[in-house]
C-alpha cells in the first residue's frame, strides 16, 4: 500500500508532449480514476506509474521512495490490462502463480495464495483452464487475481472493462471494487466512460491534452466543474455563452454573480477566475424548467420549443431561446408541469446555483 | 535519457555484427573481386568478357526466356486452380491441402530425378514406349525445364492468388451485379483489377526462382545456355584461379533479381489492396460434368505432385546394373549400398541440417523477436538484412561463401563449418518469417504483464514469450530443417571431398548415370523429410504452414 505523488511530470514522443509538467497526489488506499478522451495522456501517465515508459523530467513518489528510476519488475506494482494480458500457454493457476514464482514463494503457501486468489474472483473450479476456454469476464478475473495475488504496492488497471460487453462491464465493476476494497490497495484506473469513473472512483483527475483539468470526487465534478470542458465531459451539459457584469467579474467560485444573458439579466454563480476569456454559464439538462410563457418569472428566459423527445423515463425538449442560442431542458415523467409540444413558446427557468465558468 | 543497452541493444549490436560479418561481407567481396583485374587494378574487364562471350549472351536471354515463359506458365496453371478451389464445392476438394507442402517437402534435385526416372533416356516411359517403337520427344532442353519447372514453382501462384481471393469482398462482385455489368464481364472489370496485382506479386517471384535456379537446369539444361549452369560452371572451372568471371556473373545473376524486385516494391506492391473488411462469396456446390473435371484437374494435380516421392522409392527398390534400371525387378542392392558401404552422405547431411536448425532457429528467434519487439535504428537494419539472402540464388551465395572464406583470418573453406553456414544463411529468411508471424500474434501486453509481475525483462523473454510461441518455434525448426536437408545449390558451390550431402550425391550420381544408387539417397532423404513432419503434425498437433 503507498501513496502515489507526481511532481511535474513530462513526457514526449518525439517532438509531441504528451504529459505536460503533471502533478498530482493520489492518496494511500484511494479508488483514483485516470479520465479523459482517447489522446489525452492517461494511459501514458499510467505506464510511467508503471515504469514502461520512463517521463523525461519530473519525480515520481510511492509513498516517501523515489521511483522514477527503478524499472518496472523492481517497483512492485500488480497492473490489469485491457486486453487481458494471460499468458495464453499457462492455465489460470499458472498464470496466477506466475509472480508468486518470481518471488521463489514455497510451494505450499503458493498453492493456498493461488487459490484464495481464484476462489476471490469466483474461479476457483477453473484454475485448469487454459485462456483460450475462458470467456472474456473470466479472463479478466484472472487477470485481476493474478495482480493482486502478489500484493502489490500499487494496482494500476488500463481500461480494463472496455472489451466486455454491457452486462459484463456492470458485474465486473462490483466484482474490481470489492477486492481492491478488502486489499484495501491504492489503485489507479484509466478510462474513457465517464459513468463507470463516477460510479467506482473515490476520486477523479479528468485528463485534457496531457494536463489535468479538474481533480475532485464523483460529486463535485458533476455539480461543479471548472470549466466548459469539464462540464461538457462529466454528463451533457448546456454551455451557453454569458456575460458577467463587470463588477461581478471578481467573484470567486461559489460565490453570487449576476450575469447577462441575450437581453436578461439573471442570476447565478461562479465557477471560478472569471477575469478573462470567454465566459459561459453551464446548465444541465435536468436543472432546467419549462412554463407557460406567462405569467413571467423570475430568473427564466423566453423561447420556443422546437422538438420534443419522448423517451420513456423522461421528454427531452430543445428549445431556442430568444436569444438565439439553443438548449436542451429534461423533464422527468414524474414531473408536475405539464408538457409542451413544438412550436410552443416557454419560459425556462434557470437555478440560481447554475455556475458561469471560463473557456 | 541514458541508452538502454542492457539487454536487447547489445545482443541487437552483436545480431547485427553477425549478419554483416556472415552475409553482407561476403557479398561486398563479391563484388570486389568482380571489379578486380589480374594484376590487382580495378577494372571492368570481367564484364567485358562476359558481354563479348556469345554463350554468355546466348544464356542471358535463354534465363530472360526460360523465366517468362515458366512464371506465365505457372499463371496458366495456378490462377485458374486457385479461382476453382475459391469459388467452387466439389468431391475430393480437401485433397489440396496437401499442395502447399509439397513444394517445401519435395526437394527440387528429388523431382528432377524422378522426370528423369519416368521421361529420361533410361526412363521408365520411354523404355515401355520405345519396346513399341515409339520415340518419345527429349525430354533434356526446353521441354523438360517449363514441366518440371512449372510443376514445382505452380504453388507460388496457386497460393497467392487464392489468399487474394480469400480475401475478396464479395459485396463489390454484387455491387458490380446491380450496376448492370453481366456476370461474366464483372469478373473481369471488378474481381480482376483487385487480385490482378497479388497474382503479379508472386509472378515476379517465380520469374526470380527460375532465373536462380539450379537443380532443375544442372540436370535437364545440358542442351540449353543457362545463367546458372554457366555461373557454376565457371566456379569449377576458375577454382584456384582468378575469380574474376564468376564474380562478375554472381553480380549479374544478383542484378537481376535487384531489377525484379525493385519493380516489385515500387510498381506492384503499391498497387496491392487490402480489403479491409467484407466476406469472399461462399464456395458453390457444382454439380455433375462440371465437379467430375474439377474433380479430375485437382486428383492429376495432386497426383503429379506427388509423383515424385512414389518414383523415387520405386527406383530405390529397383535391381540395377551400371546404368540400367530393371524395372520390374526388385532388388535392395542400391539401399544396401548406401546405408552401408557409402552411408557418409545420409551422415553429413544430418549433421548439418540438424546444426543448421539449431543455429538458425536460435538466431531468428532472437532476431524476429528483436525487430518486432524492440523497435530500433538497429533492429531496422537487421530486419533489411536478415532478407537478403532470399534474394541471392543458392549458387551465388556459395561462390561468396568460398571467395569469402578460403583465405584471410578465418578460414572456413573446406570445413563442415562452411555447409552448415551456408545452409543457415540461405534458410534464415524463412525461420524468422515463421517466428515473425507468431511473434505479431503475441499482444506487447504479455511482456509487460510479466514484468509488472517482477520478472527483468530478459528472464520474461525466456518465462513468458518464449513458451507463447513454442509452436511456431518447432514449426520454425522443421521447416528450417526440411529446407536445409534438401539445400543444394549453395552447399554444392561450398562442399569439397569428404563434405557430400544426400542432395550432392543425388545429383552426382544423377550426372554420372548411376540412377539406382541416386533413387536410394533419394528415398533416404525423403524419409528423414517426412518422418519428423508426420510426428510434429500426428503427435504434436501442429498446423504446419498455416502462415504461408
Amino acid at each position: 500500500m503507498a501513496a502515489i505523488t507526481l511532481e511535474n511530470l513530462v513526457k514526449r514522443f518525439g517532438a509531441q508532449t504528451v504529459l505536460q509538467q503533471l502533478s498530482l497526489h493520489i492518496p494511500d488506499g484511494a479508488f483514483y480514476t485516470l479520465l479523459g478522451p482517447s489522446g489525452c495522456g492517461k494511459t501514458t501517465l499510467l505506464r510511467c506509474i508503471a515504469g514502461f515508459y520512463e517521463p523525461d523530467a519530473g519525480r515520481l513518489l510511492f509513498d516517501h521512495d523515489d521511483v522514477t528510476r527503478v524499472p518496472a519488475h523492481r517497483r512492485d506494482i500488480g497492473m490489469v490490462f485491457q486486453d487481458y494480458a494471460l499468458f495464453p500457454d499457462k492455465t489460470a493457476f499458472d498464470n496466477v502463480a506466475y509472480g508468486l514464482r518470481a518471488r521463489g514463494v514455497a510451494r505450499s503457501e503458493l498453492r493456498k495464495r493461488v487459490d484464495k486468489a481464484l476462489d476471490d474472483v469466483g474461479l476457483l473450479a477453473f484454475g485448469s483452464r487454459y485462456p483460450a476456454q475462458l470467456s472474456g469476464g473470466q479472463r479478466q478475473r484472472v487477470a485481476l487475481a493474478r495482480a493482486l495475488v502478489i500484493r502489490p504496492r500499487v494496482l494500476l488497471m488500463d481500461e480494463p472493462l472496455s472489451n466486455l460487453d454491457a452486462k459484463m462491464r456492470l458485474q465486473m465493476r462490483d466484482v474490481i471494487l470489492d477486492l481492491v476494497r478488502e486489499a484495501g490497495i491504492t489503485t489507479v484506473f484509466v478510462t474513457h466512460d465517464q459513468e463507470e469513473a463516477l460510479a467506482m472512483s473515490d476520486q477523479v483527475a479528468l485528463m485534457d491534452r496531457g494536463a489535468i483539468a479538474q481533480v475532485g470526487g464523483p460529486e463535485d465534478l458533476y455539480a461543479t466543474p471548472n470549466n466548459t470542458y469539464v462540464a461538457d465531459f462529466i454528463g451533457s451539459a448546456n454551455v451557453v455563452p454569458v456575460a458577467v457584469l463587470p463588477e461581478h467579474r471578481g467573484a470567486r467560485a461559489g460565490e453570487a454573480l449576476r450575469y447577462r444573458l441575450g437581453e436578461q439579466l439573471l442570476e447565478g454563480r461562479s465557477g471560478g477566475d472569471l477575469r478573462s476569456g470567454e465566459l459561459t454559464l453551464v446548465a444541465r439538462p435536468e436543472e432546467l424548467a419549462l412554463a407557460a410563457p406567462a405569467p413571467v418569472q423570475p430568473n427564466a428566459v423566453p423561447g420556443q420549443v422546437l422538438r420534443r423527445q419522448f423517451l420513456g423515463s423522461k421528454t427531452v425538449y430543445r428549445v431556442r431561446l430568444a436569444a438565439g442560442m439553443e438548449i436542451f431542458v429534461e423533464q422527468h415523467a414524474g414531473s408536475a408541469s405539464r408538457g409542451f409540444h413544438a412550436g410552443d413558446a416557454v419560459q425556462v427557468l434557470l437555478p440560481t446555483h447554475c455556475r458561469v465558468v471560463a473557456g | 535519457m541514458s541508452i538502454k543497452w542492457w539487454p536487447w541493444g547489445l545482443l541487437s549490436g552483436i545480431c547485427l555484427l553477425l549478419l554483416a560479418f556472415f552475409v553482407l561481407y561476403p557479398l561486398s567481396v563479391l563484388f570486389t573481386n568482380s571489379l578486380r583485374g589480374a594484376d590487382g587494378g580495378w577494372t571492368l574487364g570481367a564484364f567485358a568478357r562476359l558481354a563479348a562471350d556469345e554463350e554468355y549472351r546466348e544464356a542471358f536471354v535463354n534465363t530472360l526466356i526460360l523465366g517468362v515463359t515458366v512464371t506465365t506458365c505457372t499463371m496458366l496453371v495456378g490462377v485458374p486452380f486457385a479461382y476453382m478451389v475459391a469459388r467452387f464445392e466439389f468431391p475430393l476438394k480437401n485433397l489440396v491441402a496437401l499442395l502447399p507442402m509439397m513444394t517445401i517437402v519435395i526437394p527440387e534435385i528429388i523431382v528432377g530425378q524422378s522426370w528423369l526416372l519416368i521421361v529420361g533416356n533410361n526412363g521408365l516411359l520411354t523404355r515401355m514406349l520405345a519396346e513399341r517403337d515409339i520415340a518419345l520427344p527429349r525430354f533434356y532442353g526446353w521441354t523438360g525445364l517449363i514441366v518440371s519447372m512449372t510443376l514445382v514453382y505452380y504453388t507460388y501462384i496457386y497460393l497467392g492468388t487464392l489468399a487474394a481471393l480469400r480475401s475478396f469482398d464479395g459485396a463489390l462482385e454484387e455491387a458490380g451485379l446491380s450496376l448492370g455489368t453481366p456476370p461474366l464481364t464483372t469478373r473481369f472489370k471488378v474481381l480482376l483489377p483487385v487480385v490482378a496485382p497479388a497474382i503479379l506479386v508472386n509472378a515476379l517471384v517465380v520469374f526470380t526462382l527460375v532465373a536462380g535456379n539450379f537443380a532443375l537446369s544442372m540436370l535437364l539444361a545440358s542442351q540449353v545456355p543457362l545463367l546458372s549452369v554457366m555461373t557454376y560452371n565457371a566456379f569449377v572451372n576458375e577454382m584456384g584461379g582468378s575469380p574474376a568471371l564468376q564474380s562478375a556473373m554472381s553480380v549479374v545473376a544478383i542484378a537481376i533479381v535487384a531489377v525484379v524486385l525493385f519493380v516489385q516494391k515500387r510498381v506492384v506492391e503499391r498497387k496491392v489492396y487490402t480489403m479491409t473488411q467484407g466476406r469472399a462469396p461462399a464456395a458453390v456446390q457444382v454439380r455433375s460434368w462440371r465437379s467430375l473435371l474439377y474433380t479430375t484437374m485437382v486428383g492429376l494435380v495432386v497426383l503429379v505432385s506427388l509423383l515424385p516421392l512414389v518414383v523415387v522409392f520405386i527406383a530405390a527398390f529397383t535391381l540395377t546394373r551400371g546404368p540400367v534400371m530393371w524395372w520390374g525387378q526388385w532388388s535392395l542392392q542400391s539401399i544396401e549400398r548406401a546405408l552401408r558401404h557409402a552411408p557418409e552422405p545420409i551422415l553429413n547431411s544430418l549433421q548439418f541440417a540438424s546444426m543448421a536448425t539449431l543455429l538458425g532457429v536460435c538466431f531468428a528467434v532472437l532476431v524476429s523477436y528483436l525487430i518486432i519487439k524492440k523497435r530500433s535504428l538497429f533492429t531496422q537494419v537487421l530486419d533489411y538484412i536478415v532478407v537478403l539472402p532470399l534474394t541471392i540464388s543458392g549458387t551465388v551465395l556459395g561462390i561468396a561463401l568460398v571467395q569469402t572464406f578460403n583465405t584471410g583470418w578465418l578460414i572456413l573453406a573446406g570445413t563442415s563449418a562452411i555447409m552448415v553456414l551456408a545452409y543457415t544463411v540461405r534458410r534464415l529468411p524463412f525461420a524468422v518469417r515463421n517466428a515473425s508471424s507468431a511473434l505479431y500474434n503475441i499482444p506487447d501486453s504479455i511482456e509487460e504483464a510479466s514484468i509488472s509481475l517482477g520478472v527483468p525483462p530478459l528472464a520474461t523473454f525466456f518465462k513468458a514469450v518464449l513458451p507463447a510461441m513454442r509452436a511456431s518455434v518447432v514449426s520454425a525448426a522443421l521447416l528450417m530443417w526440411v529446407t536445409s536437408i534438401s539445400e543444394l545449390s549453395a552447399s554444392i558451390v561450398v562442399y569439397t571431398g569428404g563434405l557430400e550431402t544426400m542432395p550432392i550425391a543425388i545429383f552426382r550420381q544423377v550426372d554420372g548415370g548411376r540412377l539406382g544408387l541416386a533413387s536410394a539417397y533419394g528415398a533416404a532423404l525423403v524419409t528423414v523429410i517426412l518422418v519428423p513432419i508426420i510426428v510434429a503434425v500426428k503427435v504434436f498437433r501442429i498446423n504446419l504452414f498455416s502462415t504461408r
